[in-house]
């Protein structure tokens, strides 16, 4: 908590200010039932109709610098409050930005997403509310005291204990309330997977007759859901009952103390006095009952706070050091071993491959054969366990992975959209593309057709995550704009899945043309994708087990001819 | 609070009229026919509320009236607390009796109220869900539909509450306390109901201006989710095209957008307190003034400005609530708009005919069907073909081009413009629905599985199969083998995202629960692109076990199984242009001549 709210520290004169500012409207508000038992005493008492008149007068003065203070003391805290939420979120969106793809990958995605949107969202709804509703408590509670005890301190000795009575209420509350959102949380959730499970299994439901169950099972969650809100509901507004009915019998005592000690001649407070007090009571009740909601939530930004920490402790990149380097396309694995973890079975085993500048590579094998491990090696996103990468006998360890990165053209397994038109999207492999630059990558990568019978053709805007396109499309886009980067090396991995084999045997025609001289890896499942490579090399269960042409696998390597079979009927 | 931030999707706010409205108001009273009871007992309730809140200041006022007499009169030795004591007594009932009834009506509102119109209508719409038609689910988004049920019901939920409760209980007070305070002083209780109006106009005003930058702020906030979304989801390739300063830029763009919104939204939400505040302390001044002035004259007691004070403090907090539900209903009414709108949603309609599927035979005819999924873009004009039992029609064509729509005509998840479509010489339109989809097993490209134990995810389409029977299944699907080296076996608990699985296990499983459900006609989706080699192997093997005996429609991937069918149907770009065995198309060196060879190709360099 403390490390999250250090982003205060640069705003901590915009936040003395705000409290100090925020106090005295809140004092100014007391110290008019102050005035009103000078009003009653001395103006009253005496008959004296000019004394009421200069104590009104005092009483607008109060009530005007009260508002003043309080404006100021709000836009300060405005100004706090969001700079210190923009600043939080953008220092945790840095923080991910700048850490390794080994670091990224200990955390799910969605929990990052959570952590670095829900979670600060939480923080500054806490942030929020102490610096508009609980930052005047104490000053109301302590300024309420002190008045009383000027008046009579026994009297106000109710005041100081009526008031923490009440936040021990809030405190059990908030207690016993925490773990039943916590459960109405989960159950949302429950019935939002149940949901999106059934929606998009629509057809199989359907199809087995199984709806009525499908809807019992949501209708279970979100009984379970709905008991535990109303529970928590119940607990949390039952604060408003107790807390009123405390505080009223505070006043209840307060009148029957002051009733006895005026009987006995003891009391110091004035007729005047107790129609104060009374009405300090009733000031604090208020202010108490809107810090209270506020209270109770901040277990919870303790909770977000720590989520957040997970994401700030994640270590930064270390492989900013090295050597830039111009590559011509030669890459060479010697002895390449890799591990996800220290102990636990290889995903790439011994691995030695060359290749040549200018040389059309494909690496085929099953899901789990380690592929995609191989490419995140090559693109530096790991490091090999053991043996080594060279780009023209430059060990890789010995380069930036800038260096690495800006000279491969990559196109992932995972298709990657990002909002914004189809130019952005393409560009963002050269940033100063000219437009027919840009056509003429759509035009390789086959997508040209579509593009051009769009409304806003390169404008189109592409919503997240590609929505709005194909899987097909989708990939297409992303290979177009790995054409328009130019780089020595380029790097398919199954990019070209979700195409049918006429548009894919068109692509691949005219990849071959237009990167002739280029060192083209292509990763894939697909035989015919593979098949009319330079080199093919069979992977199978981390280990290379063959390399070679079509005809010289396909009568030697057991692996590679099952694939073949499988693929295609054994015909052709 | 944070809560709503996790929303991944935002619907677009209707434009509602006020007919649109008042009509919208209409469907949310109607909808609480079934607990009026229970808000007659509410609004009971709260006059009992009422009544104890008007009686506390007044006994507080005469309570201290009695004081300061006794204070102003100095008349020390005569006993004061003595008559006091049954005041004081009645005075902690009333508080207690106002805290009783409070927290019960609280807990009525809670109970009754809101779980009618939160639980009860989330799972009417769930209810809804099993007789919407597929189109509609097909053209929503999945994020919009959730949306719908959690945050928009909530959001209709807390209104309701808040409206009958608050503003029920709020007017009462007024009405309660304007009496009160017009028979406690009349000149003084004028001043109160002059001055109290205009703070609560004045704060209505402020969150007017303030709720534009309020959406600005909610509108920013999910511009800056999707910006972080996107920039954690496509990580790797933002790495490989070093684009992490592009996307800090993106970000501290939207993300500055979002602090001056929020900034403001929190300045002018946060003036209302004070200029509230302002204008009851003017009030309290000016009660003073003239209740001092009175005083003075001898025309009120002391207490009664007490009392009036009291009761000031009272009235302008209902007010606030009024001005606060009025706020709340309009910002809700799109929600409950939304909400309405789902649950009158056109629904699929249900057909009649027996259907006894043990003695289908199997045979399919379409005759002369015509369909399209938009009226401005026919599909399919007039499509004839049939399939003998036993037989296998193979659908191929390009990615894109409609193969899917013939699996949405047959399980009647679309309704056909022309023509009809028969087994066994029965038109579907004449069958129930839900009996004839029965009469179908499907295996989908996309596998789906549910949470839930491998056993039950195989016996979906047999829920009372016994152990044995699931085991069969699996082993004919060769799954059986793998499902064993699963931790709990047939047990272990399996989702739609699991990793436990590869994707071609999944498929396998699918396969298990086609061949254990036992339909008479079978629809394939053949899956290939994410499966290993040795699995693939499994996969070809339990689906041609799967299709022995029966009809089917392949969706074809691979060559084998085009070779094999009865009748291949090649489409493109949703029109049937080519139809017949392997050979002949062959023949014809048409459009599928060309697909065939792709997957030969040689490629011209």
């Amino acid at each position: 908590m403390k490390r999250i709210f250090s982003h205060l520290l640069p705003y901590r004169k915009g936040m003395i200010w705000a409290s100090v500012l925020m106090a005295l409207a809140s004092v100014g508000q007391l110290l008019l039932p102050a005035y009103m038992s000078a009003v009653v005493d001395e103006g009253i008492y005496a008959q004296d109709f000019p004394v009421i008149l200069r104590y009104c007068g005092i009483m607008l003065l109060i009530s005007l610098l009260a508002v003043g203070a309080g404006i100021v003391g709000r836009k300060l805290a405005s100004t706090v409050v969001s700079g210190f939420c923009a600043d939080l979120r953008s220092h945790i969106f840095r923080k991910v930005m700048g850490i390794s793809h080994r670091a990224f990958g200990q955390m799910d995605t969605g929990a990052m997403v959570t952590r670095s949107t829900q979670d600060v969202g939480t923080v500054s709804w806490v942030a929020d509310m102490l610096s508009s509703n609980i930052i005047s408590i104490p000053a109301m509670f302590i300024g309420g005291v002190v008045l009383s005890f000027m008046a009579d301190p026994i009297l106000a000795l109710v005041v100081l204990c009526s008031v923490p009575l009440v936040f021990v209420m809030v405190a059990i509350i908030g207690r016993k309330v925490t773990p039943r959102w916590q459960r109405s949380d989960d159950y949302i959730d429950r019935q939002n997977e149940l949901m999106r499970q059934r929606l998009r299994g629509i057809r199989v439901i359907r199809a087995f007759r199984r709806e009525p169950d499908e809807h019992r099972k949501i209708a279970e969650a979100t009984d379970i859901m709905a008991d535990n809100i109303i529970k928590a509901n119940v607990s949390m507004q039952s604060l408003n009952p107790i807390a009123t009915f405390l505080l009223n019998s505070a006043t209840v005592l307060i009148l029957y103390l002051a009733a006895l000690r005026m009987e006995n001649g003891t009391s110091v407070a004035t007729g005047g006095d107790v129609l104060a007090i009374v009405q300090y009571v009733a000031y604090i009740m208020t202010g108490v009952l809107a810090a209270s909601h506020a209270i109770v939530m901040i277990p919870r930004a303790g909770v977000a706070c720590r989520r957040i920490l997970e994401v700030l402790d994640l270590p930064e990149d270390e492989q900013n050091q090295g050597q830039e380097q111009e590559f011509s396309g030669k890459v060479t694995l010697e002895d390449v071993t890799f591990s996800f973890e220290a102990d636990s079975q290889p995903a790439v085993k011994n691995a030695n491959m060359e290749i040549l500048p200018g040389q059309r590579v494909a690496i085929i094998g099953s899901t789990g054969s380690g592929k995609s491990t191989l490419v995140k090696l090559l693109l530096g996103f790991r490091q090999p366990s053991s043996g080594r990468i060279l780009f023209d006998d430059t060990p890789s360890l010995d380069l930036t992975g800038g260096c690495i990165r800006r000279q491969i053209s990559c196109v992932l397994q995972k298709t990657a959209i990002f909002t914004g038109s189809i130019r952005e999207n393409i560009a963002m492999g050269k940033p100063d593309a000219t437009d027919e630059e840009i056509w003429r990558a759509l035009e390789i990568a086959q997508i040209k057709d579509f593009v051009e019978k769009l409304p806003d053709k390169l404008d189109y805007f592409l919503e997240l995550s590609g929505a709005n396109l194909s899987g097909g499309q989708r990939q297409r886009i992303a290979i177009a704009r790995a054409i328009i980067k130019d780089a020595p090396i380029y790097i398919f991995d199954d990019s070209f899945s979700a195409l049918d084999f006429l548009t894919e045997s068109r692509l691949r025609a005219r990849l071959r043309q237009e990167l002739k001289g280029k060192t083209q890896i292509v990763v894939t499942q697909r035989v015919t994708t593979a098949k009319n490579a330079d080199r093919i090399f069979v992977m199978d269960r981390g280990l290379v087990v063959d390399a070679g042409r079509h005809e010289e696998l396909l009568e030697r390597c057991q692996v590679y001819r099952e694939i073949y079979v499988s693929q295609t009927g054994g015909e052709a | 609070m944070g809560r709503g931030s996790r929303r991944r999707f935002r619907s677009p706010a209707p434009k509602l009229t006020n007919k649109d409205r008042l009509a919208l108001y209409g469907k949310v009273l109607k909808e609480a026919r079934p607990i009026w009871k229970w808000i007659v007992v509410s609004c009971l309730l709260c006059c009992v509320i009422i009544v104890c809140a008007t009686v506390g200041p007044k006994l507080t006022g005469a309570l201290t009236d009695e004081i300061y007499a006794y204070w102003q009169a100095g008349n020390r030795g005569i006993a004061l607390v003595e008559p006091m004591i049954p005041t004081l007594l009645t005075l902690l009932g009333v508080y207690t009796l106002g805290a009783i009834m409070r927290w019960l009506n609280m807990y009525l509102m809670n109970n009754v109220v809101s779980h009618h119109y939160t639980c009860a209508i989330r799972i009417r719409m769930s209810d809804k869900v099993r007789r919407l038609p597929v189109k509609f689910v097909d053209g929503t988004p999945v994020g919009q539909i959730l949306e719908n049920m959690t945050d928009d019901v909530s959001a209709m939920g807390n209104s309701v509450h808040q409206v009958v409760n608050t503003m029920m209980q709020g007017i009462l007070q007024m009405i309660f306390i304007s009496v009160a305070m017009l028979l406690e002083d009349w000149r003084l209780g004028l001043i109160v109901l002059a001055t109290t109006p205009a703070s609560v106009l004045l704060s209505v005003w402020l969150s007017g201006k303030g709720r534009k930058y309020h959406h600005q702020n909610f509108a920013e906030a999910a511009n800056l989710y999707s910006v972080v979304e996107e920039s954690y989801t496509n990580f790797a390739t933002t790495k490989a095209y070093n684009l992490e300063g592009d996307l800090v830029g993106k970000h501290a763009a939207v993300n500055g957008r979002q602090k001056e919104a929020q900034e403001k939204a929190l300045f002018l939400s946060g003036l209302a307190q004070p200029i509230i505040t302002l204008v009851s302390g003017l009030t309290f001044i000016a009660v003073n003034l003239v209740g001092g002035f009175l005083a003075v004259k001898g025309l009120v007691p002391v207490g009664t400005v007490v009392t009036i004070v009291l009761f000031a403090r009272q009235f302008s907090s209902p007010l606030e609530q009024i001005a606060a539900g009025v706020a709340q209903m309009q910002r809700t009414s799109a929600a409950a708009y939304r909400v309405f709108n789902f649950l009158g949603m056109e629904e699929e309609d249900p057909r009649s005919g027996e259907v006894d599927p043990k003695n289908v035979k199997g045979d399919v005819e379409f005759r002369h069907v015509a369909f399209s999924y938009d009226p401005q873009t026919p599909l399919i004009g007039d499509l004839s073909f049939s399939a003998k039992q036993g037989q296998t029609i193979a659908i191929v064509g390009p990615t894109g081009a409609g193969k899917t729509t013939l699996v949405n005509l047959l399980m009647g998840f679309y309704d056909i413009d022309g023509g009809e479509i028969t087994v066994d010489g029965v038109p579907l339109s004449q069958m129930d629905r839900d009996a004839a989809r029965e009469l179908f097993a499907m295996v989908l490209q996309e596998t789906w599985l549910f949470r839930g134990t491998v056993a039950e995810n195989v016996a979906y389409g047999k829920p009372n199969a016994t152990r044995e029977e699931i085991i069969r299944a699996c082993d004919q699907a060769y799954c059986d083998h793998f499902i064993r080296t699963l931790p709990k076996g047939y047990d272990t608990i399996i989702g739609d995202e699991s990793t436990t699985l590869s994707g071609g296990q999944k498929q396998l499983l699918t396969i298990a629960r086609a061949i254990l459900s036992d339909r008479r006609l079978l629809i394939l989706d053949e899956a290939t692109s994410n499966v290993d080699t040795r699995t693939e192997i499994l996969i070809q093997k339990a689906m041609n076990h799967l299709m022995e005996g029966r009809t089917c429609f392949v969706i074809a991937h691979r060559l084998s199984t085009i070779v094999h069918a009865d009748r291949i149907l090649v489409i493109r770009d949703g029109d049937i242009v080519e139809m017949g065995a392997h050979k002949e198309l062959l023949k014809k060196n048409g459009f599928y001549a060309q697909l065939y060879a792709s997957q030969y190709d040689k490629e011209e360099a």
